[in-house]
């Protein structure tokens, strides 16, 4: 199974509508407060019971085949028992503890690893302004991993033995992230993490009491490039755009390496030829004799797997001059960056991308995310850099959200990792973190698309995180697809109208 | 068997990326050949003429030919100056220049990175829109490229070969002390060598940024690719130098259309070492 989402629309018929049942409910809660009910311990009204017919509707895509099941008419019997909210005072910090303290450890010289410092610091000063964790100031501890993973492990070490803070979120290379996982399950610190590699999930699932304080936050598992991909050739024909042919440009290096077999796949299923599969080393700029192979060769479109390369940006010029009767679509680390425009002199208009990490500045996936780009540009001077910065500030957020439920939980120690594992993993289907994005997690036991383990990897799919299928459309990114936060449709070049 | 489509192509492509690898390494021959120091701070003058090119369009809104023209002058003054203030000085310690000219380079990125960040910037080209050339489409600045690298290195060639002074510069890369004996101004032929020397880098820096892009890691990138053509090709040698820019040109695009873009660069090097074993002193290169 690729991914199950879900849509669930309820109807509420008979005597009791839905409004009904909300009055039931606020008349329970006052008569409850009235009453004097409260304690740590959950008040309850019963009230006359109502019998409410529901219409379940189960959407699920399996493959990118979606199956909508509808259950109609289910009756249940809805006996109106009411939770009051607990009237027991705060709950306190364990005794002589004075400060939380937040790591991150990024390549800070990097734009992806700066905009993590940035993101994480707003975040604690929004905390502290509103009082803190569990009453306690939190304070930011920075550390550079200088994208190399020697000086990650020391650092990761020195932030929990020396500089004792209680979590930590960062990281970007997935070489990195590999070798900073050894000093986390060591000093059994909970990490939320950045890196796209499939390797590290695979190492929660292989030995998860070692590796279960890793949960990738910033983006998908990079497998999912393959769904992302599979899913842009159903949009574009969808919209009329016919693709039987795509001729593949990608980085030679493993991270597509773990994702081309699953991609060719999906396209195979869908009757797609990848006419061929070209490697290019990194800083390669001679794409016009491969763009007229492309055209030679019959493809429909250029399919991008660039990130290491770095010259997305003459991929995208060069296209754009030469005009071939060909679409550039696929995943480009470039044409996620502010800059490509200016970059391209414009040339990037109509590319079509994946966004990584699950918010478009344009489309904004939810009100927070909205507020944390004016906030972070009006703190900053510019927009998040990078979309490592949405992770590091739900990272910091999903802390102090499950120390808080810990600690009303009567947790003794609320801000001990193992104790804290269960909590984050409550994030998952049906119940994700609603932040900047609706962040969830793969449960322990979780198989990929690939066959292989997907353990604390974000859930991938139209109702959490994903790589936005976007376009650059008049020097913006838009959203195309899903319906739900798309800003824009489809635009052809002109040359292919 | 080559299909004449592919021929085609790979001729095209080929002379065009020969032609601006040509403008970069000629300049870093002949202030070798005459000035006999090593200028590692070749690659950063390709660089900052790219980028100086770029700031004059985006600041000016200057026409791209013009900025492209006073980009090279501008680099060819910076290149004098540090003649002057520093070369002129340490030129007969050959490590020092060497460390020297490396540090500057590697100063200049910095500045760059700093000043225009490390992402890549495009500079418009001095014509738009795409060419036919027996049915292959190609963009237009490559083929406006190609032709100012040949006029620019035949103008150079008519320099050196047809004027008192060009002559005069040659006379001092072949022998030193007689061109000391018979009174010619070495001091003034070595900075007008080192002159050219950085116009023939910033024109084609600025040129290489209107057909690819530039940023600010084609200081180092560039650099070894000249030092590469210039040692195949014969140290000194500017005839040299030119021949194994094309022959360089000419396998990087064979190699990404016939066997694969990964393998481009990887092969022409392999070339140059292979070439070098049995004619060491490169194709033109002369013994010492």
């Amino acid at each position: 199974m690729l991914y199950t989402s879900y849509a669930l629309s309820e109807k509420i018929s008979g005597t009791a509508t839905r409004r009904n049942v909300l009055k039931y409910a606020a008349t329970a809660v006052v008569v409850g407060v009235v009453a004097g009910v409260g304690g740590y311990g959950v008040g309850s009204t019963a009230v006359q019971p109502q019998t409410i017919t529901k219409t379940e509707r189960v959407t699920q895509t399996v493959g990118g085949v979606t199956t909508v099941t509808q259950t109609v008419g289910t009756t249940v019997v809805q006996t109106a028992t009411v939770t009051v909210t607990p009237t027991k005072p705060k709950p306190s910090p364990p005794p002589g503890r004075t400060e939380v303290k937040i790591g991150v450890l990024a390549p800070l010289a990097a734009r992806e690893g700066k905009v993590q410092e940035n993101a994480a610091r707003l975040a604690v000063e929004e905390i502290n302004a509103a009082g803190g964790i569990l009453g306690l100031p939190v304070k930011l501890v920075v550390a550079d991993d200088k994208l190399s993973a020697d000086t990650a492990v020391a650092e990761f070490r020195r932030l929990v033995t020396v500089e004792k803070v209680d979590v930590i979120t960062g990281g970007f290379s997935s070489g990195v992230m590999t070798a900073t996982m050894e000093p986390m399950a060591e000093l059994k610190t909970i990490f939320f993490a950045d890196a796209s590699s499939p390797a590290h999930s695979r190492k929660v699932g292989s030995n998860y009491e070692k590796y279960k304080y890793w949960f990738r936050i910033t983006q998908n598992n990079g497998i999912t490039f393959a769904l992302d991909g599979a899913e842009q050739i159903d949009y574009l024909r969808k919209k009329g755009v016919s693709i039987d042919k795509v001729y593949l440009i990608r980085d030679e290096h493993v991270w597509v390496d773990e994702w081309e077999p699953l991609l060719t796949k999906l396209l195979t299923e869908r009757k797609v030829e990848i006419v061929k599969s070209v490697k290019i080393p990194r800083g390669f700029t001679e794409y016009e004799p491969l763009i007229l192979e492309a055209a030679r060769l019959g493809a429909q479109a250029i399919f991008m797997a660039l990130a290491i390369s770095g010259t997305g940006d003459v991929l995208a010029k060069q296209w754009a001059t030469l005009r071939q009767p060909l679409l550039l679509i696929g995943h480009d680390l470039a044409a996620i960056d502010l800059g490509y425009w200016d970059k391209t002199g414009g040339a990037g208009e109509y590319v079509i991308f994946m966004a990584d990490g699950g918010v478009v500045g344009t489309a904004p996936p939810t009100d927070i995310a909205k507020k944390f780009i004016d906030n972070y540009t009006k703190k900053y001077g510019y927009p998040p850099e990078a979309h490592q910065g949405f992770g590091a500030y739900d990272a910091v957020y999903l802390y102090k959200k499950v120390v808080e439920e810990a600690a009303l939980a009567g947790e003794k120690n609320p801000f001990d990792s193992d104790t804290l594992v269960p909590y984050i993993e409550r994030y998952t289907y049906n119940n994700p973190f609603v932040w900047t994005r609706k962040v969830a997690f793969y449960p322990k036991g979780s198989w990929g698309p690939d066959g292989t383990r997907t353990d604390h990897d974000l859930i991938w799919g139209d109702d959490y995180v994903k790589n936005w299928m976007s376009q650059w459309q008049g020097g913006k990114q838009m959203v195309l697809h899903p319906d739900w936060l798309k800003n824009a449709d489809l635009k052809l070049p002109p040359w292919l109208r | 068997m080559l299909s004449p489509e592919i021929l085609i192509t790979i001729l095209i492509y080929g002379g065009t990326l020969g032609g601006v690898l040509a403008l970069l390494s000629s300049g870093f021959t002949m202030i070798f050949g005459v000035v006999r120091i090593l200028n590692m701070a070749h690659g950063a003058f390709f660089a900052t003429g790219a980028y100086i090119a770029y700031t004059i369009v985006a600041s000016l809104g200057t026409a791209p030919v013009f900025a492209t023209a006073l980009a090279a002058i501008l680099v060819g003054a910076i290149g004098a100056a540090m003649y002057r203030a520093l070369l002129a000085h340490i030129k007969r310690l050959e490590a020092t220049v060497i460390i020297v000219t490396l540090a500057l380079a590697l100063i200049l990125e910095q500045l760059l990175l700093i000043r225009f960040g490390e992402h890549g910037l495009n500079l418009s080209p001095i014509v738009a829109g795409v060419v036919e050339i027996f049915t292959i489409p190609i963009s237009a600045i490559r083929v406006l490229a190609l032709a100012f690298s040949v006029v620019t290195l035949a103008l150079l060639a008519v320099f050196i070969t047809r004027t008192r002074t060009g002559k005069e510069i040659v006379a001092a890369s072949q022998n030193l002390e007689g061109a000391v004996i018979i009174g010619l101004h070495i001091e003034k032929l070595f900075l007008l060598s080192v002159f050219i020397s950085s116009v023939l880098a910033g024109l084609g820096g600025a040129l290489y940024a209107q057909v690819y892009g530039v940023n600010p890691f084609l200081v180092l990138r560039v650099l070894v690719l000249a030092f590469a053509i210039v040692i195949f090709g014969g140290l000194g040698s500017l005839k040299g130098s030119v021949v194994a820019s094309f022959i360089m040109g000419y396998i990087i695009i064979l190699v990404t259309m016939l066997l694969g873009a990964r393998w481009s660069e990887m092969v022409a090097l392999m070339t140059i070492i292979a070439v070098l074993v049995i004619r060491p002193n490169g194709l033109f290169g002369v013994r010492d």
